[in-house]
């Protein structure tokens, strides 16, 4: 118990003292996490788009498939994209491997299952009349699919959070594809790794602390939206 | 013509649920479409508003096949208009749920304003513009879907069932409006309704739907009934004799005068002296019989004339002829209560 009172006590200080150490791996994981997170969703929330407006063969099996690789460890991605981008692999002249790049690649694979079927679920949800009535008050295609975007925008936000809750609290990718190199590409969980496997606690739980902070303000900026957004749908 | 449908079909899987061979609607005019749940008239009004498409058939608006492409459909989208039974209205404030329209039509900023207050002083709530929706009471979504319709102005006003779980006075209210429109604005309407009184007020035409199919005449097989409560089970009386009858739409209360529409072509009849094993078996005598298109109608007194359609194979297998003494079965599918 006192290890931990003494760890908080000394992560507290180090939060206060602006150790510049602490804030450039707190950078570098918002940087990686939230360029993951936007290419997720540049090609998760079309997708979900089309998975959950149209009927088509095969539907139900990418569905499936989706769901099955919601489940896929972060070392099995790390493995695959190591495989590809190590020097030995088909991009390894691009010398990504050990950059912020890497793990951005590996984060991608990680939530593009995340935000595609999260948004199917929030697409999924809105009653069909919502599209007729688009429809019949004459918007085109394209305009009904906006309104449904509107009305799924809570689940939307949410799939968009959770994947970012994915990414910056995931250390496998991070560790295998970036390579913890400090300043460049140790981010807030392989710094935490490290600093346990050398037995020093202070770091590592003001880290802890940090994460657990962003954790909260996102989800308080989601809840904030979420009452600023309610009455201004169109 | 606005509009006409020939050999329309809607099917769903193996069910078919609209079966119109013909139909035509004119413009400027009021039609009320009457049938129990599941008759075909939300499918049919669907069709009208381009939001479905036909199984088979052909459907045709001002004199032109309708193509199911979307840059088509969403050309005479924009001049018919449907409101739904149960209007979904977008998050947002009222005014903006009525300006989507006029937003997605490119309507200018002034010409809006000035339709949607007009629009909003028609369903009675101008001092709701700038509410949320949320909140607002069923007969407040109506009128403010009601709303939204008209202020776009559209040649066509499809109503599903619009008085539906809606308190008598705002009943009132929005029959008062679908009869403005189409008198101020000529605005051809197409309603659908389980009250005939409210068909007999507003409509030019009234149509009835049994089945997926247009019932002939409206106008025959109409008798008053009295539902009376006998143990557990309320059952429908015309005159001394029971009718069979389901009630889906929870019409249906003790001790009420109502009106029955019996189909046809849903009675069937026996010899006398095999009384019907599947209906209720009235005793009947026929009285009139004549050819038509391909069916026999035979004219049966029940006590009141009731009229039933026999198929040509149907009635050669077995011949009836005048004064015979008949039972007849009357299925319960063939009951329609009209309030």
């Amino acid at each position: 118990m006192d290890l931990l009172v003494d760890s908080l006590k000394s992560a507290l200080l180090l939060l206060l003292s602006f150790d510049p150490e602490l804030f450039e791996i707190v950078g570098v994981s918002l940087n990686v996490s939230f360029f993951s997170t936007l290419f997720a969703a540049l090609f998760g929330l079309p997708a979900g788009f089309f998975i959950a407006f149209n009927t088509f063969r095969g539907k139900r099996l990418i569905m499936t498939c989706l769901n099955t690789l919601l489940a896929l460890p972060t070392v099995v991605i790390g493995l695959v994209v190591y495989s590809l981008i190590s020097r030995r692999g088909i991009f390894g002249p691009l010398e990504l491997l050990y950059t912020q790049k890497a793990i951005i690649i590996g984060q991608i694979i990680l939530i593009v299952p995340v935000v595609t079927t999260l948004t199917i679920a929030a697409i999924s949800r809105i009653d069909q009349r919502y599209r007729n009535t688009a429809l019949t008050l004459g918007a085109t295609y394209y305009q009904m699919g906006w309104v449904i975007f509107l009305e799924a925008r809570f689940g939307i936000m949410a799939a968009l959070i959770a994947a970012f809750g994915r990414v910056i609290a995931e250390v496998g990718i991070s560790m295998m594809l970036g390579g913890n190199a400090k300043g460049f590409t140790r981010t807030m969980t392989t710094a935490m790794a490290l600093e346990y496997d050398k037995g020093e606690f202070v770091l590592a739980v003001a880290l802890g602390l940090v994460l657990m902070t962003f954790a909260f303000l996102v989800n308080l900026v989601f809840h904030f939206l979420q009452g600023r957004l309610k009455s201004d749908a169109l | 013509m606005l509009y006409e449908l020939t050999n329309v079909t809607r099917t769903f899987g193996s069910r078919t649920v609209l079966e119109i061979d013909s139909l035509s609607f004119e413009a400027r005019r009021i039609y009320a479409l009457i049938g129990p749940n599941g008759a075909g008239k939300t499918t049919l009004l669907n069709q009208l508003a381009f939001l479905d498409q036909p199984s088979s058939g052909q459907l045709c608006f001002q004199s032109s096949a309708v193509s199911y492409d979307h840059a088509t459909l969403t050309r005479l989208r924009r001049q018919v208009v449907m409101v739904d039974q149960n209007p979904i209205l977008f998050s947002g404030s009222v005014w903006r749920n009525i300006e989507f329209g006029l937003k997605v039509r490119k309507i200018p900023l002034q010409e809006r304003r000035r339709r949607i207050e007009y629009a909003l002083e028609r369903v009675t709530m101008a001092d709701f513009a700038h509410r949320d929706v949320h909140g607002l009471s069923g007969g407040e979504v109506k009128r403010v879907a009601l709303a939204r319709a008209l202020a776009l102005e559209p040649k066509v006003l499809l109503c599903d069932e619009p008085t539906a779980n809606v308190d008598r006075e705002h009943q009132e209210i929005i029959l008062k409006i679908l009869s403005h429109a189409n008198s101020v604005r000529h605005t051809t309407i197409i309603f659908s309704t389980h009250y005939l009184s409210q068909s007999r007020q507003l409509a030019h035409r009234t149509l009835l739907l049994q089945n997926g199919r247009l019932s002939k005449n409206l106008e025959e097989n109409i008798f008053g009934v009295r539902l009376v409560r006998r143990g557990d089970e309320l059952q429908c009386c015309l005159g001394d004799h029971l009718l069979p009858f389901t009630d889906p739409d929870g019409l249906a209360g003790e001790n009420r005068q109502m009106r029955a529409h019996i189909d046809p072509a849903q009675v069937r009849l026996s010899p006398v002296e095999q009384k019907n094993s599947t209906g209720s078996g009235i005793a009947g005598r026929v009285i009139a019989l004549t050819w038509e298109n391909s069916k026999i109608r035979i004219t049966v007194d029940i006590g009141p004339k009731l009229q039933v359609l026999l198929g040509e194979q149907e009635f050669t297998a077995r011949p009836y002829q005048v004064l015979q003494e008949v039972a007849v079965g009357i299925d319960a599918r063939g009951v329609t209560l009209l309030n």
